[in-house]
């Protein structure tokens, strides 16, 4: 920014944090929080502090809410008996979307990748495992995603998960619905070919 | 495959330059650092997004400048095709028919090019990494399935490698990355034994015709031997790994063994037979890609003529020249007399600048 302002530096800086955003995004927000009225940027920054001050992660399935246990935990139209693992809240939101998922979650909140100090006990995986302890749980389905460290996670949760004698499935990774062939990439298609299902 | 427009700008000492390739050979010659070397690699990089002098890509972009640019226009199986490379304060853009591409896999193989350069020689004389970057690079052109699972292998690679430097690495996590890696390394095993088995046959001949007598070939040494179990090495060889914090055997350390009259070439090998066997691997390579693709690729030697006499060079030639597009760099406007029997058009580089002459 070109005048002298530490307060609106600061701004930027935030916005700056924000996945997805660069500089120049970061100084239109910005411009765009400072042009408008105040009674508008007011409510905005309590949306963030009460949002953040509200939610936190279910006991139950670290999943982010504001009740806890969170409204799916505490379904009773849920099957408790089926956990569906994914990597980040935005992965188990996109499930619900799907509106055929009939069971739990588990968020892991990340994926193994000792690179950059992640491990079983960054991942807590024990919380995962202790929920699968005494047989309330028939399947685990495996929903990580389709990058090497997903593999190395779901690969990870399927051995620890096979102590426990629960059926565990991967989730097929392939060919976007309405796509033709030609469109998916060549990763994608290999990855679909090794995950090809009997009819 | 054919080159019909290269231009550049600001890469290396080109600050911005145009031509025309023509079918047959290209001769750009001129005085040395006038930039002869610089337009091939340019090539190479807006082809492969790599350069055989650097992996740091701000070395390419000339001094004092911001970023650079390559653009070539081709004819492939046929088509006409366009590829740009751009080059800005350390972010690359990759484009294929004005289209902006975000993987390697999907510039790779659209220009297919082979380059020769003299440190090619480190092919035959130097440690095994230089045979295994050629696998890789050569093989990655060839086969998306290959460079998917190298690019895999890598990172599992390092990942593994970084937890056996744990002070108790957790084995369940171990034998994860193992299955993960046997899963890998079983393609780029199986890609590189049949990889080497057809570019041996051709470097055979390559190497008959340039030097004749002599018998040249290339072996697959894959550091997991055929009657060895990838799997069961590494289970067995954990706890070293682990004292060593490392991965001590597997696809990332397999090697080429390169012969001449049964003699292995780094060792016994004089300066010239290593430079023909390097130039040889080239060359094979070169007729491999026709025999995949029923289509040649385009030769880019630099400064590769010095040592042939010209009767080898005629023979390289005849073999060439009528099927195969070729940019050759010399110093002098007219190094070898078998060169004039064929297509030949020449390209004069100075300070930079280029001109048909
Ligand atoms: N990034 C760069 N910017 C400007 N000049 C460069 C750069 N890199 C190399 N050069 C110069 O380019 C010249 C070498 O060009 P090169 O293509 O190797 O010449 P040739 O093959 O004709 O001998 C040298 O003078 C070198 O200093
Ligand atoms: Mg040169
Ligand atoms: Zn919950």
């Amino acid at each position: 920014m070109l005048w002298n302002a530490p307060s609106v530096e600061r701004l930027v800086e935030a916005f700056r944090r924000l996945p997805g955003i660069g500089k120049r995004s970061a100084e239109r927000l910005a411009l765009h929080v400072l042009s408008a009225p105040a009674e508008e940027a007011e409510a905005f920054s309590r949306a963030v502090v009460e949002a953040r001050s509200r939610v936190s992660q279910c006991s139950v399935c670290l999943n982010l809410t504001e009740e806890n246990p969170c409204a799916i935990c505490s379904d009773a139209r849920r099957d408790q008996r089926i956990i569906c693992i994914v990597e980040h809240p935005s992965g188990a939101m996109a499930i619900e979307r799907g509106g055929m998922y009939r069971g739990v979650y588990h968020v892991l909140h990340g994926v193994l990748n000792p690179l950059e100090g992640i491990g079983p006990e960054e991942l807590r995986i024990d919380r995962l495992l202790k929920r699968l302890e005494g047989g309330a749980v028939d399947e685990v389905i495996l929903a990580t995603n389709a990058t090497s460290e997903g593999e190395t996670t779901s690969l990870y949760l399927s051995r620890q998960i096979a102590k426990f004698g629960i059926a565990v499935t991967r989730i097929a990774h392939g060919v976007p619905m309405g796509g033709g062939l030609e469109y998916a990439d060549e990763a994608t298609l290999a990855h679909a070919m090794q995950g090809r299902t009997r009819l | 495959m054919q080159l019909t427009q290269f231009s550049c700008r600001h890469f290396r000492c080109l600050p911005g330059l145009a031509f025309a390739p023509e079918p047959g050979i290209n001769l750009l010659y001129g005085d040395n650092a006038q930039g002869k070397t610089s337009i091939l690699e340019a090539i190479l990089y807006c082809t492969t997004s790599r350069s055989h002098r650097t992996t740091t890509e701000s070395d390419l972009r000339q001094q004092g400048e911001e970023g650079f640019r390559v653009a070539l226009h081709a004819i492939a199986q046929g088509q006409p095709i366009q590829l740009e490379a751009n080059w800005w304060h350390n972010q690359k853009r990759f484009k294929v028919n004005g289209i902006p591409q975000t993987r390697i896999s999907d510039i790779l193989g659209r220009i297919r090019v082979v380059f020769f350069a003299p440190e090619d020689v480190d092919l035959v004389k130097g440690s095994g990494s230089h045979r295994r970057r050629f696998l890789d690079m050569e093989l990655a052109q060839l086969s998306p399935a290959y460079l998917l699972a190298l690019q895999q292998y890598k990172k599992v690679l390092r990942q593994r490698n970084e937890t056996v430097r744990d002070k108790r690495p957790d084995p369940i996590l171990l034998d994860v990355f193992d299955e993960q890696l046997v899963q890998y390394g079983a393609i780029l095993m199986a890609e590189r034994r049949a990889f080497v088995t057809q570019l041996s046959a051709f470097a055979q001949n390559a190497y008959a015709l340039v030097a004749g007598g002599e018998l040249f070939s290339v072996h697959y040494l894959p550091s997991i031997t055929p009657d060895q179990d990838f799997a069961e090495t590494l289970k067995q060889n954990r706890e070293r790994d682990i004292r060593r914090g490392q991965t001590l055997l597997g696809p990332h350390r397999d090697d080429l063994e390169l012969t001449v009259d049964a003699k292995p070439a780094r060792s016994f090998g004089s300066q010239g037979q290593q430079k023909t066997a390097a130039l040889a691997l080239k060359l094979a390579e070169v007729e491999l890609i026709h025999h995949r693709y029923q289509e040649y690729p385009v030769l880019l030697l630099d400064e590769a003529l010095a040592e042939l006499d010209p009767h080898r060079a005629r023979r390289l030639f005849d073999m060439l020249a009528t099927q195969v597009q070729c940019l050759i760099t010399t110093t002098e406007r007219a190094p070898n007399p078998a060169m004039e029997e064929h297509p030949l058009t020449r390209f004069h580089v100075v300070r930079g600048h280029i001109e048909k002459t």
